[in-house]
């Protein structure tokens, strides 16, 4: 029991980070980004070629991943988003947009980083194991599950406190509003594609180290992320949190209890999300921006 | 001229929704712009803050040329809007809307003089200063936005019907606070109301609007009385 909540904590800060980054994007854009895996991914190979290839620190290699991304969020914004946004009256355009990004996103990374699957050495070696093997958990696990909550406190703390942080919540409850405040909407929507797509990167990175990475993980991991906001309610932050750590948990419920009867987790869930959806389709948290 | 208005039309597609309107005003004024609904004043407001792009026409303040700017350059001019329908930020702190309102300035000392200032007048919103704005009351809201609205320290202030959808006791509350605005710290105020007896009781001077043009200007005490205005409005007394 206590491994099972172990686990799910451990996944869930970082799904929690994910769902963040795609909320964030969400709120602030009302854009889907369905390329939100294909980042990702791209950071997962980010961490792998500098860390693995190039040998140096590990933090490099997550900070690199994580400017990476931020610089592809920012030219994707600016010079895709953007301008479909201003020019366009229906909102299907971005959704399209997004699809046809998560395609070209696909193909680069295999043109970049191959099609096989890529690990990464350690980074700490060893096991935690406490009270005689009631949850036994690797070092690195625990270090990147620290790293991911680290990583969210700082993000709220970041969107509370912070002038940009404070703009961009109020861009993402009342545009005109944020407008007559002085707050310059196309500048704030590039921080905030960057720093969104700044997340999944970062995620990428940590994971690649437990799980390793492969041009396959875009797809579902971005169908995980939309999940979680969607459990959640979609653009609240608190909702991605909640929705990250009941995905992970679920998750790590499921690969237990159900092992017997097959690899039928994500089954469960998806029929379970449909009923929920069916009795609640805001989410958890269903509300604009908070 | 401190702030002019100059011969500007607009459209929405093809229709004109204002048509040839000119207004002027001295520093330190308050102007009323009076009407019935969509007879085109918010729309001349939504122009002067850049929302609204103008069709023909120019709009000047102060010496710069406002009518090809954006609107968060606008309000770094000295022009601060309070919008209609209050639109506070709904799940932000009382605390987070004002200093939301002060965003264009980095003069840290002065921003927290100023909300003292705006907490000291509207004493409501230091008793609210950290629930969600929108859980207030209209009355409330209408405060939060007018101080959201000093916050920036401006030196003209436009208020779009401050008055809409507000209890009677407040909207004197409302009324006697724009008046000290306008006094205490010498900004220059555009008001756009529906409710002209209120509007004419405060300002300096008014423009009535009938279908997208000016139909009367002058002095506002002189149209209280004017027969004009009661004819133009139906509402009989003012």
């Amino acid at each position: 029991m206590e491994q099972i909540i172990a686990n799910g904590l451990y996944l869930g800060a970082q799904y929690a980070l994910i769902a963040l980054g795609l909320t964030l994007i969400f709120a602030l854009m009302n854009v889907l980004n369905f390329a939100h895996g294909q980042m990702y991914v791209i950071g997962g190979f980010v961490t792998y070629t500098v860390y693995a290839q190039l040998g140096l620190p590990f933090v490099v290699g997550v900070a690199a991943s994580g400017v990476t991304l931020a610089i592809i969020g920012a030219l994707v914004q600016k010079f895709l988003f953007g301008p479909v946004i201003r020019k366009s009256v229906r909102e299907e355009s971005t959704m399209l947009l997004a699809a046809g990004l998560a395609f070209l996103l696909d193909a680069v990374v295999l043109l970049l980083f191959g099609e096989k699957q890529r690990g990464v050495p350690k980074i700490v070696n060893g096991i935690f194991n406490y009270n005689d093997y009631t949850i036994v958990m690797p070092y690195d696990k625990i270090l990147v599950g620290v790293l991911a909550i680290l990583a969210i406190a700082a993000f709220i703390l970041y969107m509370q406190y912070s002038k940009t942080g404070r703009a961009m919540r109020a861009l993402a409850q009342d545009k005109v509003a944020a407008q007559l405040m002085g707050v310059d909407v196309d500048r704030y929507s590039i921080i905030g594609f960057a720093l969104g797509a700044m997340l999944a990167g970062v995620v990428g990175g940590l994971l690649v180290t437990v799980t390793g990475i492969n041009l396959g993980m875009g797809g579902p991991t971005s169908i995980k992320a939309f999940m979680m906001v969607m459990i959640g309610g979609a653009g609240v932050i608190s909702g991605a949190i909640a929705g990250g750590f009941i995905l992970g948990m679920l998750e790590s419920v499921g690969l237990t209890v159900l092992a017997a009867y097959g690899d039928i987790t994500y089954l469960v869930i998806f029929a379970s999300l449909m009923v929920f959806l069916a009795i609640r389709p805001q989410g958890l948290m269903g509300k604009p921006w908070g | 001229m401190y702030f002019e208005v100059k011969n500007i039309n607009l459209n929405y597609d093809r229709v004109r929704a204002v048509r040839n309107v000119s207004i002027s005003m001295e520093e330190g004024e308050t102007i009323a712009l009076i009407g019935a609904n969509g007879a085109g004043k918010s729309s001349t407001l939504r122009a002067i803050t850049g929302l609204k792009k103008l069709t023909e026409g120019e709009i000047w303040f102060d010496g710069t040329r406002l009518d090809h700017l954006p609107p968060d350059q606008i309000v770094r001019k000295g022009v601060a809007m309070v919008p209609e329908g209050r639109r506070v930020f709904p799940f932000m702190s009382v605390k987070d809307n004002l200093l939301m309102g002060a965003f264009t300035r980095s003069d840290k000392r002065a921003i927290a003089a100023d909300l003292e200032g705006v907490l000291a007048r509207f004493p409501r919103l230091k008793e609210r200063y950290s629930q969600a704005a929108g859980t207030l009351s209209g009355g409330e809201q209408q405060m939060l936005v007018i101080g959201r609205a000093l916050m920036a320290a401006p030196r003209l202030l436009l208020l779009d019907e401050p008055s809409l959808g507000i209890a009677p006791k407040l909207v004197q509350d409302i009324a006697r606070s724009i008046v000290a605005i306008n006094r205490d710290h010498g900004v220059s105020v555009i008001l756009v109301e529906q409710n002209s007896r209120m509007a004419l009781a405060i300002s300096h001077r008014a423009y009535a609007f009938s279908t997208g043009e000016i139909a009367i200007e002058g002095i506002s005490a002189e149209l209280r009385t004017d027969p004009r205005i009661q004819k133009l409005y139906l509402g009989g007394e003012l």
